[in-house]
């Protein structure tokens, strides 16, 4: 602890006891546990208590007070608790019998305060934190906190309850990890004390009969075999297994969430995962008895195990497979397609389910489609992963969804009844419907998803939601097709399908609903990229009117699809795929207008989006060498930065000096490396050149923006300003350019800071007014001379250093907090209740 | 038993990050999703695994509702449906879905531009969850599935707050988010109609305060901007982009024309022309005053108001300066900040709340000495304001919404504990209805009586009317029939119908009763003196001697047989229907009493 955070923290602890102050802000409680939190990680906490005997006192005297504030009341718990997880800390304290006035029965417990949740939960972990040595775990034993801890489980208050649970799984992990050598058997006897409180109470708990007790037992079960992975804890369930074993005996079914997270919990750790474990069969046991809705998780949960017996993974996979086995089944005509199971199906349950109601049947349906979209990727380790049949079933639901389905059924009819305009269910499905783009599909099928997919991106139905995932579910599924011809360019089914997905996409760009506009704009740009070279899409998208309404957008009232239409025209422009402005000319100029008019949007577009896309897709061009930009590239980067310059948002700045970069780094080569193979041309030739360079560089006004970024107030902007200076620094010191030609300059080498850069570049602005208008004109505000005077001059390392750090980090340093604890006092009363 | 639960994750007696959860007849909403901006770590966002122990966020939740577009109420959004997971519906009004995507955009760039945090919502982010929006126009009832609805109410506060109804079946309950009783220069006052709902869950920011009026806070602001300019001073105003910026700068362009000054006054962020591109979009959710005159002069074209440059801070002379952030912890509001601190003839005028650890929160505290990097100290000579614009409802407010509003019960969030105990009190015994205070991670648990619907068939309110029983919609009647419940409705249909609709037969069940007499009589005249026994005691009944030997009571049959074994006792068969078990008993023991001597 810094002296002047010692000096400062008698203040603010007398502060804290004064019932007649106020800490108005109670994240500086927060803050102030964080804080000593790291002070006691960092350096002995008993020297901190010993050299600040204000913070012993701040103890004692919150114990003796008899109406104390529950939040100081909850600090100064929480702060025993920071101390007394070090055991020389904790004695210290003990010998005052602080500890046991805050901690036992007779403290805090007795009192009204503890009606306040904040005070329980201060006292929870307070005891959380002191649980690092065996004495303190004795102490709980001994002071019956441990009783307090199994009554809070039960608190009002979840935060509290979950806490204690925690709590408790930490007491016994922790009371058996140091008890590790003495082997272990089920008997009590061999039991640590507290060990056996806390086991003794949950068998209790799992006994009582009682929803919440049970699932209390279950969860301390959950978290403590998800945590620890002893070998104790094998003993531990071998004393569970009955109780738990009879739960699921019981009708009805008790805690049934709490069990399958017990379960999962168990599957997943090492102690349990050899295949003679009986949960394996309290697992199918499990399925057997749970609630199709109840089943799905721990089914999903089992799939997703390394090893687990292979009858349970065939179960757990029916089980999953169930609801769109149903829906498949009814939609089949009499002498339909295979159904997704082979054995017979006991759907009842599952169907009545489907057809009891709306929400009912929507939950079941999404629930399976996530778990059935989550297991996908790993459908190569299921030996029968029924792709085909999937696919079927998704479709159906689809079908089902848009009304388009002709259920032979009583039970389809009445589903498809239930699920007509069923949102929620249209976007799980067509989620899933992409995720199955990755598998072997045969070829009718895949005319029907193309033919689903079309009547979604068509239906003046779908909610923008639902477009959403069915342009995303499309690109997938065109990628996969393209993924799936051998040949260059697109097969006959693609081509077929693009030609009657355009005039969608044209119809879905002119939507009066931003959303739909703005994911037709997203799906144009990924289908560019990925295909811009494909013959058959540049047919297919020219044909269309697609690349001038596109262009149009770059127009529209909502700023988002200026954006997104600003990187859809930059994708198109890059692939030589603009629309042709009615009534130009030459090619050249079509460009050109682009250009102009995304320029257009950088200088006046009134919102940030655009703004950032337009220079996004600029240095983009410039990277990848546009062949329009290539003509004069330093026009093209002196236009674009003169508007950059005076752009208010910062990421556009930022952006900017991306592009000054990249230019820079094509002007001057890439970062020195240091490859001993490299051919390197003569010092004179490279000396030459890189004059050169600066003196074009300083004509461009390069320097005047990447300087004046430097003192930016926007601090990533003066960064990454910083880091090409640095880069540029290195460049020429490489090749001797930064040596000063006199004593000077080697004196203030590296010393200026950035008020040093603002003054000078001030009297360089001066001195260029001052010159004859004519060489003003020219641009040449600077020369390379005075480039490499800030180079040597700035300490661009220091600066990088201090950039580095957040804006507000004197602002959030202890310090400050203690001071700003100090100054709040009484004043900010007035503005506590304030809100932004 | 029906219920209604809430338990907040914020909000919960502090003025925080508000996020309520409620769940009403198995519908579990989310009630706003707000950030904790004095935090910079986890802390600062609710924590969302309490929402649910098991299964997916998207499953369990039906939908989120968004009041307004404060950070404390929708700052976490994007979080939580594009890096949480949460994948369903979520609901604002229009204004507020156009207006909070510019301030969490700003709050990001705030975020990244001081800290470079990587773990934050990005703006592609920002935009995913704006898409997922479905915005709604007051009043307008939202069909969120075929149980649940919703619906928005004016709530004045900033434009487009809206109070949410919402309501299963005819379990209801009433959002206020945050709302303003009295109307201000732009914006109307909250207005709900009487729904009595089961449930009104109020915010209570000035739980115990009677505020004065906001145009005396007004008028302050005024004379000191005015006097500090008349010195030559400079002034700061440090403001977030959207919000208190439109209003003050709708307050100083008016005193500008009025004074006829010249000192210029500049907006350092480009976005007040998006923002007031928006009040004017939103017109009519402007109080009555700005729609009328908006005909004449549009308040938010402003002609004294011009865009800030960098190099204009250094200019001599004074000046009115609006600049971002708010908090003066980052940016363009610092760094002017800083080139003005040391001149007391200029002004810095905090207009809202400052969190700990900000250059705003230091300075509103009184301190004078700011330590900057590198060990420089910062010596604050400029003048320092707090005014507070933040429009909520007092007390007398709340208790006006819940007079207008009459739920059954209330539930206080959005306050801090002390005075919402105070406001509890208050409420309880003015309105005799319970009220609620729940700390953030408590459930209030509700049990509710709904009222179930029921139609009555045409045959069965015929039948009632030819008996003489007209309707009448102020009396209550009882009604006889057979409830059936056939898909998903009830219905109390007659007997007949319904036995016709499920396809079952008719069974009549009797009771029966054997009543031993002494009477040495012949059958025929035992059943003549029960006959005449009857006749006299029931005179209000129906008595009939049948032809067959038997007395009928309304459906109750006596027969009487001679006893088998003792020809002096007669035995008397008595045999009625369920729908006459009254009688039936009372008959029974009317009997077992014997029968009057006959007249000799």
């Amino acid at each position: 602890m810094d002296i002047e955070c010692s000096r400062l923290l008698p203040s603010v602890c007398a502060v804290l006891v004064d019932p007649k102050q106020f800490v108005a802000d109670d994240t500086c409680l927060e803050k102030l546990l964080d804080w000593f939190k790291t002070v006691t990680e960092a350096e002995s906490s008993l020297l901190v208590l010993q050299e600040n005997p204000c913070l012993t006192e701040l103890l004692f005297h919150v114990v003796k007070l008899q109406d104390v504030n529950s939040n100081i009341l909850s600090f100064t718990l929480r702060l025993a608790g920071i101390f007394a997880a070090h055991e020389n800390s904790f004695q210290y304290l003990q010998q005052g019998e602080v500890l046991l006035s805050l901690f036992s029965e007779a403290g805090p417990l007795s009192r009204p305060a503890w009606e306040d949740p904040s005070v329980r939960s201060g006292w929870i972990q307070g005891v959380g934190s002191m649980v690092q040595h065996e004495r303190a775990v004795q102490f709980l034993c001994d002071c019956g906190a441990i009783d307090v801890i199994f009554s809070l489980q039960g608190d009002p208050s979840l935060f509290v309850a979950s806490t204690a649970s925690q709590l408790l799984v930490h007491i016994l992990g922790f009371t058996m990890h140091s008890r590790r050598a003495v082997p272990l058997t089920t008997q009590d006897c061999d039991w640590p004390v507290c060990a056996r409180m806390i086991v003794g109470h949950i068998e209790e708990s799992l006994r009582s009969g009682t929803v919440p007790q049970i699932t209390q037992a279950l969860n301390v079960l959950t978290t403590l075999f998800g945590r620890c992975h002893e070998s104790w804890t094998e003993v531990l369930w071998m004393r569970m297994n009955p109780f738990v074993g009879s739960l699921l005996e019981k009708e009805p079914l008790l805690a049934a969430h709490s069990l399958v997270d017990l379960f999962l919990s168990m599957a997943r750790s090492p102690v349990f995962s050899h295949l003679e474990c009986d949960l394996w069969i309290l697992s199918t046991r499990a399925l057997n008895r749970l609630s199709p809705t109840q089943s799905g998780p721990l089914a999903l949960g089992i799939l997703n195990l390394k090893d687990c017996p292979q009858t349970l993974r065939t179960k757990a996979f029916n089980i999953l497979l169930q609801p769109l086995a149903c829906v498949l089944q009814a939609a089949s005509q009499p002498t339909g397609s295979p159904g997704l199971l082979d054995e017979s199906l006991n759907d009842s349950v599952i169907t009545d389910i489907l057809l009891s109601s709306k929400s009912s049947c929507a939950g079941l349906l999404c629930q399976t489609l996530a778990h059935l979209e989550e297991l996908q990727p790993m459908s190569h380790l299921l030996i029968d992963w029924p792709h085909v049949p999937l696919l079927s079933a998704v479709m159906t639901i689809l079908r089902f969804c848009s009304g388009l389905a002709t259920p032979a059924s009583s039970v389809g009819d009445r589903l498809c009844g239930i699920l007509i305009g069923c949102f929620r269910v249209q976007r799980s499905a067509l989620d899933f419907l992409g995720t199955l783009s990755q598998g072997p599909s045969p070829s009718e099928l895949i005319r029907g998803v193309v033919e689903i997919l079309l009547v979604y991106l068509k239906s003046p139905d779908s909610s923008p939601t639902v477009l959403k995932k069915a342009f995303q579910a499309t690109l997938k599924w065109l990628l996969s097709l393209s993924k799936t011809s051998t040949s260059s360019d697109l097969c006959p089914q693609t081509q077929h399908f693009l030609r009657d997905l355009f005039p969608i996409l044209q119809k879905r760009l002119c939507s009066p609903c931003w959303e739909v506009r703005d994911s037709a704009l997203e799906f144009l740009t990924q289908l560019t990229k990925h295909w811009g070279g494909r013959a058959g899409f540049r047919q297919a998208l020219l044909s269309s009117e697609v690349p001038e309404l596109a262009e149009d957008l770059l127009r529209d009232p909502e700023s988002y699809v200026r954006a997104s239409a600003v990187t859809a025209m930059g994708q198109l422009s890059s692939r030589g795929l603009c629309s042709n402005p009615i009534g130009t000319g030459s090619k050249n100029d079509e460009k050109k207008s682009l250009f102009l008019e995304l320029l257009e949007i950088l200088s006046t577009d009134s919102e940030g989006f655009p703004r950032r896309a337009v220079i996004q897709v600029f240095t983009e061009w410039l990277r990848e060498g546009h062949t329009d930009v290539s003509k004069d590239k330093e026009q093209f980067v002196t236009k674009v930065l003169q508007v950059v310059s005076c752009d208010l948002d910062w990421e556009v700045r930022v952006q900017g000096l991306e592009l000054a970069l990249v230019f820079l780094v094509q002007t001057l080569g890439q970062h020195e490396t240091e490859c001993p193979y490299a051919v390197e041309m003569s010092s004179v030739t490279q000396s030459t050149q890189l004059t050169e360079s600066l003196q074009m560089l300083c004509h461009m006004k390069l320097f005047d923006f990447i300087f004046s970024a430097l003192c930016d107030c926007d601090r990533p902007v003066a960064r990454k300003s910083c880091d090409i200076l640095l880069y540029l620094k290195a460049k020429l010191a490489h090749h001797g350019s930064l040596q000063g030609s006199g004593e000077a300059c080697t004196e203030s080498l590296g010393t200026q800071n950035t008020a040093w850069l603002e003054t000078t570049l001030r009297k360089w602005k001066a001195r260029d007014q001052g010159q004859p208008s004519e060489v003003a004109d020219r641009g040449d505000c600077q020369e390379p001379d005075d480039v490499l005077e800030v180079l040597r001059s700035v300490d661009l390392e220091g600066l990088r250093g201090t950039l580095a750090k957040s804006s507000d980090h004197i602002e959030k340093s202890p310090q400050s907090l203690l001071q700003d604890m100090l100054a709040t006092v009484g004043i900010l009363e007035e503005n506590e209740a304030d809100c932004y | 038993m029906p219920e209604i639960k809430v338990t907040p994750l914020g909000a919960g007696q502090d003025v925080g990050r508000s996020c309520i959860l409620v769940s009403i007849a198995g519908k579990n909403v989310m009630l706003d999703c707000g950030m904790h901006m004095g935090y910079n770590d986890d802390r600062r966002f609710p924590d969302f695994s309490y929402i649910t122990q098991n299964g997916r966020l998207t499953d369990f939740l039906d939908c989120v509702i968004i009041s307004h577009f404060h950070l404390d109420h929708c700052g976490a959004l994007p979080y939580f449906s594009e890096m949480v997971g949460y994948d369903g519906p979520i609901y604002m009004t229009h204004p507020t879905k156009a207006i909070c995507p510019i301030l969490l955009e700003d709050y990001r760039k705030i975020t990244v531009d001081k800290k470079g945090e990587t773990n934050f919502f990005t703006s592609q982010m920002i935009k995913d969850c704006m898409k997922k929006v479905v915005a709604v126009h007051l009043h307008q009832t939202v069909q969120v599935d075929d149980e649940l609805e919703i619906k928005a109410y004016y709530a004045g506060h900033v434009l487009g707050a809206a109070m949410f109804q919402i309501k299963v079946g005819s379990e209801s309950a009433v959002y206020t988010g945050d709302y303003n009783m009295t109307p201000d220069r732009h914006l109307g006052a909250a207005w709900i109609d009487k729904c009595r709902p089961n449930l009104l869950i109020t915010e209570s920011t000035y739980a115990t305060t009677i505020r004065d009026s906001k145009r005396c806070r007004e008028r302050d602001f005024l004379k000191k901007v005015h006097e500090t300019v008349e010195r030559g001073g400079k002034v700061l105003i440090p403001v977030f982009a959207l919000g208190r910026a439109q209003e003050l700068c709708i307050l100083l362009e008016t005193f500008w024309e009025r004074m006829n000054l010249k000192a210029p006054i500049y907006f350092s962020t480009g976005l007040t022309e998006k923002a007031n591109h928006y009040y004017k979009l939103f017109i009519t959710w402007t109080n009555q005053k700005i729609r009328k005159t908006f005909v004449q002069r549009n308040m938010f074209e402003f002609k004294h108001i011009k865009a800030f440059d960098r190099a204009f801070a250094d200019n001599p002379g004074p000046m009115v300066v609006f600049a971002t952030p708010g908090m003066l912890h980052a940016g363009q509001s610092l760094q002017i900040f800083r080139k003005w601190a040391g001149n007391e003839k200029n002004m810095v005028i905090m207009p809202g709340y400052c969190v700990q650890g900000t250059v705003g929160h230091k300075i509103l505290s009184g301190q004078r000495k700011l330590e900057m990097e590198g060990r420089q100290i910062l010596e604050v000579k400029m003048q320092v304001e707090y005014m507070s614009f933040s429009a909520h409802a007092d007390a007398k407010g709340i208790m006006q919404l819940v007079r207008q509003a009459e739920p059954d019960n209330v539930l206080l969030v959005h306050g801090e504990a002390k005075k919402m105990e105070f406001l509890k009190q208050k409420i309880e015994q003015e309105f005799h209805v319970n009220c609620y205070m729940p700390a953030n991670g408590e459930t209030v648990t509700l049990l509710t009586h709904p009222n179930i619907p029921v139609g009555i068939s045409l045959g069965l309110l015929k039948r009632e009317m030819a008996l003489g029983l007209l309707p009448d919609a102020k009396r209550p009647k009882l009604m006889h029939g057979t409830l059936i419940m056939k898909d998903n409705n009830f219905r109390l249909v007659s007997s007949e119908q319904a036995l016709k609709e499920l396809g079952l037969a008719e069974h009549q069940l009797r009771f029966t009763c054997r009543v031993h007499i002494h009477d040495t009589r012949k059958e025929q005249e035992t059943v003549l003196r029960v006959y005449s026994h009857l006749k006299s005691v029931l005179k209000a009944h129906s008595v009939q001697h049948l032809p067959d030997g038997s007395v009928m009571v309304e459906s109750i049959l006596i027969q009487a047989t001679a006893h088998s074994e003792d020809p002096g006792t007669k035995v008397l068969l008595v045999s009625w229907t369920y729908q006459d078990e009254e009688l039936g008993s009372y008959l029974t023991s009317l009997l077992k009493k014997g029968l009057p001597q006959a007249p000799s």
